[in-house]
């Protein structure tokens, strides 16, 4: 008895033996066949999975269980290209991990992956199916982790029967175009601790149930077109680390009990339409690391609590309508590196305490009503990179020490009223790259104040007390793109070796005390877009070296001493929009080399000597608007040409020595007197201005000439069309014999309707012999349509 | 649970959100989507800082008081690539000046939403596809110029442009009328030519599209 039962057990143990040996040769043709559906280079990345070895010893990315059936395949990041579609799911009972992460697996998701009945994990992301999420994705009840995120074509949307996933505690379907709402079934996986929609346009509002989600860590559905409010149940996430909600659409208040939830280390809500305050409860967060609700219609006062959050790296309230006095308690965030407060309503001064914030490195403070000193402690921060306190009412010098650290990259004070020199500190700050300090009362020589920078990319201290001369060095910033001095007090000349930065787009140093020549080595800045050295002392020609700045779009020399005449090549400039060379001493005429589609719109020559008549060819520019020739000797009469400038808005020709009439054209029309008047003989329908005479004695003769010329040609014309009538009538009582229907081209119709009206008429007359009732076809609402047979085609006719 | 510390998730995140995040000004990023679909041999977008504030110191555009962007001037760029919608965010653009480059594609029929349009020179480029009937809608425009492959008919809604003063289509692959209402019974031949337009519209006898 006790040999049967022996005899019986190894038997069974060797039937389950050979089955799990046939089973395991069953599923390594179903992962070779599917191999082999793959392109050339998968075969090399799958070079270990050969016929004949066992899966599971020697195969990449394949893993079995005890009794060496495959359990996971783990194929991520390995630049396979096919489909699933050769996958025999059925084969493999026993996978419980699917990972094909970072592929280029495409196609749809077969509906046979619902034949995974113990799939566990499951990861596509980052592969191109496309298609939807095929219904059987929602019967994979075994599912712990599901992750499709950013497999950019698949759709959505997402089943109410997500609802069965149950034992999911990790759900991204992110990065698609899921295009649907959150169904309220989401409340059901009670397992999930990761739930991430990013960018999946979805839309409709957060459902409450949300809320029930008790094990929730992680929740993100940034960037999406969610609506309606944030549900309060959202605070029974008792565990949630993470709650990210960025550009959304979501409106009205931060629910209260939100403030409750110690747990949460990063609360991102920018750029969303939420409204109302911040309640002094926020200090309740105290694991917050990272708290952000910029860009939305908050309120109210900073609450002095949020000091308690000092596990604080970065606090953003920027873009929102806080008001009243920035909490002396931000002192307290320790940890800080980032404080954006820009664009709010915020008054009173920056706290000193300021100065505790030895991580600050990132400074926002810019466009509210801040008053008073930057604190002295502020000198001590060294890690500061980006100090912005633009556009405020601050008084007092800026801090000397600012870029002690050396990692200053922005300083941006500009729109304040400080008044002192430029930091020490900035001399050898060579890792600046904006530099922006316009509009204050800052004083000191800017050839000692200032270094050379590798990365400066921008510069602009206009409009304050800066004295001294324009250095050389400056062609030594590599980077520069910007530089602008303008409304100073810079003496001395524009030093040729400025040039070498040939990165320079803009230019700006008009209102200053400049001297000597414009140098023509400007003619080397390529990609120069704007050079604005007006209202200065410069003397000497314009270089026609300009002529070389294909790019200038803006160039304003206006208020100098230069002489000389106009270059034509800077006429030539094809993407030249405004030209302002007024008030200097050229002469010469004005170039006739304006183009009819330059897009010039506004030109500027007054006050200078300029001779000679008003170029033609200037009243085809298309685009201009504003004409200003003022103060000038120029003579003769205003071209025709500026009958059709339909853009001319605004003209001043007033101070010259033109005659004639106006041209027939707006601008013109509609001037005062002031832009016309002071000139030789210009007369026109203007108040103020003489009437034009309707025949000067000079016409007379031309007239008379025309008279006789217009008679003569009279005469011809209607000898030839007598002769062409009967031709005409001749050729029709022929070609009725012929083959009538010869197709005319129809552009050869339409150039008989323009050119040649009276002909045609009287062929019509002929062809429908008067519109006899033979040759009607039909009659209509608005006249009757006749046939008529014209040399070479048949026409409808309709006679109204 | 397993796997889900603050660190792999501040790493997750970090791949996600970078430093510096771009501004929330809706016409730089606008802008910066048009960029994107640009390719820039000679530089000329180098300035189009998105982490600015506001577009209104990049080189090639320019703002009005408000920081709004009024003129986008990038004519003669050697640039190439495709228009994209994001164009017809720019709402108080005037002057959109994209002529002699190397764009394809389609004019996008976002344009049609620029209501402040006065200007809109896309001639010298390789577009294709039809003129957006949507033009139609902007009132405010005086120049429209073009000289690419445009195909199709000339829209009628453009002849209820009260504003239009030039209208210059030649060199194009136009085909059926070209439309005699409102502005266009001035508008000179030439600013047809060389398309396969056949001639004017005649009402009721030759339909619209006569040749397409």
């Amino acid at each position: 008895m006790a040999q049967k039962i022996v005899f019986i057990f190894l038997l069974v143990l060797i039937i389950v033996k050979l089955s799990s040996v046939a089973s395991e040769k069953s599923e390594a043709n179903a992962l070779l066949k599917w191999k082999a559906s793959l392109d050339n280079q998968s075969q090399v990345v799958l070079s270990s999975w050969k016929n004949g070895t066992s899966p599971c010893t020697t195969w990449t990315g394949i893993q079995c269980d005890t009794s060496n059936s495959v359990t996971a395949i783990n194929l991520e990041n390995n630049l396979l290209k096919g489909t699933l579609h050769a996958l025999h799911f059925s084969s493999l009972p026993n996978l419980l991990t699917f990972d094909i992460y970072n592929n280029s697996f495409h196609g749809i998701i077969p509906p046979q992956i619902g034949n995974m009945s113990k799939i566990s994990r499951l990861n596509f992301s980052s592969n191109p199916f496309y298609g939807s999420i095929p219904q059987e994705m929602w019967t994979l009840t075994s599912l712990r982790s599901l992750d499709l995120s950013y497999c950019s074509y698949l759709t959505g949307p997402i089943s109410a029967s997500i609802a069965n996933l149950t034992n999911l505690t990790y759900l991204d379907l992110g990065g698609f175009n899921l295009n649907c709402s959150i169904p309220p079934g989401i409340g059901k996986l009670n397992n999930l601790v990761l739930l991430d929609f990013q960018y999946s346009n979805l839309f409709g509002s957060i459902p409450r149930e949300i809320g029930m989600l008790s094990k929730l860590e992680h929740l993100d559905l940034t960037e999406n077109t969610l609506t309606g409010n944030i549900p309060s149940t959202i605070a029974n996430l008792s565990r949630l680390n993470i709650l990210l909600l960025p550009n959304n659409t979501l409106s009205g208040p931060i629910p209260p009990p939100l403030w409750n939830m110690s747990n949460l280390i990063w609360l991102w809500l920018y750029s969303n339409h939420l409204s109302g305050t911040i309640p002094t409860s926020v200090g309740n967060l105290v694991n917050l690391e990272s708290l952000r609700v910029d860009d939305n219609q908050l309120y109210g006062s900073i609450p002095s609590t949020i000091g308690n959050m000092t596990k604080l790296t970065e606090i953003s309230l920027c873009f929102n309508s806080f008001s009243k006095s920035i909490p002396a308690s931000i002192g307290s965030l320790i940890n800080l590196e980032t404080l954006c407060l820009q664009t709010n309503s915020l008054s009173g001064s920056i706290p000193d305490t300021i100065g505790n914030l030895k991580r600050l490195s990132d400074l926002e403070l810019s466009t509210n009503m801040l008053s008073g000193n930057i604190p002295q402690a502020i000198n001590n921060l060294t890690n500061m990179y980006n100090f912005v306190v633009a556009k405020n009412n601050l008084n007092g010098h800026l801090p000397p020490q600012i870029c002690l650290g050396g990692s200053l990259e922005y300083l941006n004070a500009q729109s304040n009223h400080f008044t002192g020199s430029v930091p020490s500190s900035l001399k050898n700050c060579s890792s600046i790259v904006m530099i922006t300090l316009q509009d204050n009362h800052l004083e000191g020589d800017i050839s000692q104040d200032f270094g050379v920078y590798p990365n400066l990319s921008y510069i602009d201290v206009s409009n304050n007390q800066f004295y001294g001369q324009i250095s050389p060095n400056w062609g030594k910033c590599d980077s520069l793109q910007n530089f602008i001095i303008a409304k100073n007090n810079i003496s001395g000349g524009i030093p040729p070796q400025i040039a070498e930065a040939t990165n320079l787009g803009k230019l700006h140093l008009f209102s200053n005390q400049l001297t000597g020549n414009i140098p023509k080595e400007l003619g080397k800045l390529k990609n120069l877009v704007e050079l604005k050295i007006a209202n200065n002392h410069l003397s000497g020609k314009i270089p026609s070296e300009i002529g070389l700045l294909q790019a200038l779009t803006r160039l304003h020399l206006g208020g100098n001493d230069l002489i000389g005449s106009i270059p034509r090549q800077v006429v030539q400039l094809p993407n030249l929009l405004e030209l302002n060379l007024s008030n200097n001493k050229l002469d010469g005429s004005i170039p006739s080399d304006f183009k009819t589609l330059q897009p010039l719109y506004s030109l500027d020559l007054s006050g200078n000597l300029l001779n000679g008549a008003i170029p033609r060819v200037l009243g085809e520019v298309k685009h201009l608007q504003c004409l200003n020739l003022s103060h000038n000797n120029l003579s003769g009469n205003i071209p025709s040409s500026f009958d059709g400038m339909s853009a001319l808005n605004s003209i001043n020709i007033s101070y010259n020595q033109l005659d004639g009439p106006l041209p027939d054209n707006k601008a013109f029309l509609h001037a005062s007197i002031e832009s016309l008047k002071n000139n030789k003989g210009l007369c026109g329908n203007v108040t103020g201005l003489v009437p034009c005479p309707s025949s000067s004695p000079s016409r007379k003769s031309h007239k008379v000439v025309l008279l006789v010329l217009l008679l003569i040609f009279g005469v011809l014309a209607l000898a030839l069309s007598v002769i062409s009538i009967s031709v005409y009538i001749l050729c029709i009582k022929a070609r009725k014999k012929e083959d009538p229907a010869k197709e005319m081209q129809p552009e050869e119709l339409f150039s008989i309707w323009s050119r040649d009206g009276k002909m045609t008429f009287k062929t019509i007359m002929e062809a429908t012999n008067n519109f006899d009732d033979k040759y009607l076809i039909e009659i209509g609402g608005q006249g009757s349509v006749y046939r008529a047979e014209l040399p070479g085609m048949v026409v409808a006719v309709k006679k109204l | 649970m397993a796997s889900f510390t603050p660190f792999s998730l501040l790493f997750l995140l970090l791949l996600q959100y970078p430093f510096l995040s771009l501004s929330s000004n809706s016409e730089g990023n606008a802008l910066h989507a048009l960029r994107s679909r640009l390719s820039d041999p000679n530089n000329v977008l180098q300035s189009w800082d998105p982490t600015l504030v506001n577009p209104c110191t990049w080189f090639h555009v320019t703002c009005n008081s408000n920081n709004q962007v009024i003129r986008l001037d990038l004519g003669n760029s050697n640039i190439s690539g495709i228009l994209g919608p994001e164009l017809g965010q720019l709402h108080h653009l005037q002057y959109l000046e994209l002529y002699r480059n190397e764009l394809s594609g389609k004019i996008p029929e976002e344009l049609g939403k620029l209501k402040n349009l006065i200007s809109m020179d896309l001639y010298g480029n390789k577009l294709e596809g039809r003129i957006p009937k949507s033009f139609g809608k902007l009132k405010s425009l005086k120049f429209l110029l073009n000289d690419n492959k445009l195909s199709g008919t000339i829209p009628r809604e453009l002849t209820h442009l009260k504003n239009l003063k030039v209208f210059d289509v030649s060199n194009n692959d136009l085909c059926g009328t070209i439309p005699v209402d409102g502005n266009f019974g001035s508008f000179p031949q030439k600013s047809f030519e060389n398309n396969r337009l056949n001639g004017p519209e005649l009402k009721g006898l030759v339909p619209y599209d006569f040749g397409c």
